[in-house]
């Protein structure tokens, strides 16, 4: 069960985990900024090992149906969502050391958000993993899907939600 | 602020103080899921807010404050009978009492033994008896004291552990304004069909 390297500190164990999922939405900015407010003290080496994850979805999934155009467009889509993804991972990782939190490990991999979250538990053996939610509704909830319900539901380490409020109307 | 001003020690004053003081509250009930998630958060979370008491003047007693809170379904004052009659009506009032105190002395106790877990790891903690429907008067708890996080276990209805969370927590993962941490029993089976 070991992870990262160990820290020296008063346990034996190795240092725990806690995996973060990043998208482009505001809510997981949220839920990555209340993370490190309340789990992360600054100054001094933290208990938990963070790691940031990013689900990028690939060109394939998001062209959708294959048209007579595909083969060229698919390129382009692909570039123009790595530097979407490269640039979500590099402003979750300047939120990390402006609050810092340094020795963050940003990984940003290809594939549907539920199953690379779950994976990415598996490879850390995590022991959190902290989703946001966009708070859908229950219909929302059944038509787009709920990355963080599935997430609930199936990663193999305790899960938190984090919900940005709702600003009162 | 003032804390343009200062400097580096200042900055570093006031961010130790801007440390969230975390008001936790855990759900508690008679399953063993959680008391498993009253103790998965003592060990693991508490570490977090008690490691930091090296700098300077803060004192030795933890910060953070764990509110335990056990909901009693409201006991229904009338029982249908059996019989051919079909009609309900109203037990004894003994019979009512003696249900509310066994239920009052069930709580009494199930809080007493978190209470004593808390208090062996050296946690405040304080509890909270409500009475109602559990989903609801979980989330409504953690919405009037403002809680920072809500913990709670995850009994999960039959032997998939893993794929199911129990109704409770799922409604509390969906309607809870506070963010919400599901702790999941440990796992049983090694090689898990997905």
């Amino acid at each position: 069960m070991a992870t990262s390297k160990d820290e020296s500190s008063e346990k034996a164990q190795p240092q725990p985990v806690m995996v973060v999922a990043i998208d482009e939405s505001d809510h997981s900015a949220y839920a990555l900024r209340w993370t490190l407010d309340h789990f992360f003290t600054a100054g001094n080496d933290s208990v938990f090992k963070l790691v940031l994850v990013h689900a990028r979805p690939s060109a394939t999934s998001s062209v959708g149906l294959a048209g007579p155009g595909a083969a060229e467009v698919l390129p382009i889509v692909d570039s123009d969502l790595r530097k979407i993804a490269a640039r979500v991972a590099d402003s979750a990782k300047q939120l990390c050391i402006k609050k810092s939190v340094n020795n963050v490990i940003v990984e940003v991999v290809e594939g549907d958000p539920r199953n690379v979250l779950c994976d990415t538990v598996d490879k850390y053996h995590a022991s959190i993993l902290v989703v946001g939610s966009h708070g859908y509704g229950a219909i929302k909830r059944a038509v787009l899907g709920s990355v963080s319900d599935y997430c609930a539901h199936h990663a193999h380490c305790s899960v938190m939600i984090v919900k940005k409020p709702k600003t009162k109307h | 602020m003032e804390e343009l001003g200062g400097g580096v020690d200042q900055v570093r004053g006031g961010a130790e103080e801007r440390r969230m003081k975390m008001k936790v509250m855990v759900a508690i009930d008679e399953s063993d899921g959680s008391f498993y998630a009253l103790n998965w958060a003592l060990d693991n979370l508490f570490n977090v807010m008690t490691s930091t008491s090296t700098i300077g003047t803060s004192t030795n007693e933890n910060e953070g404050m764990l509110f335990l809170v056990h909901v009693e379904p409201i006991f229904h004052n009338y029982v249908y009978p059996i019989g051919p009659s079909g009609a309900a009506f109203y037990p004894a009032s003994v019979v009512v009492d003696s249900v509310k105190k066994g239920q009052q002395e069930r709580s009494a106790a199930l809080l007493s033994r978190a209470l004593q877990i808390c208090k062996d790891k050296q946690i405040k903690a304080e509890s909270v008896i409500l009475n109602g429907d559990p989903r609801e008067m979980i989330c409504q708890a953690a919405e009037q004291m403002q809680v920072d996080l809500l913990i709670m276990g995850s009994r999960g209805l039959g032997k998939l552990q893993r794929a199911f969370l129990g109704s409770v927590s799922d409604y509390c993962a969906h309607h809870a304004k506070a963010p919400i941490l599901i702790v999941k029993p440990p796992d049983e089976h090694h090689k898990k069909h997905s």
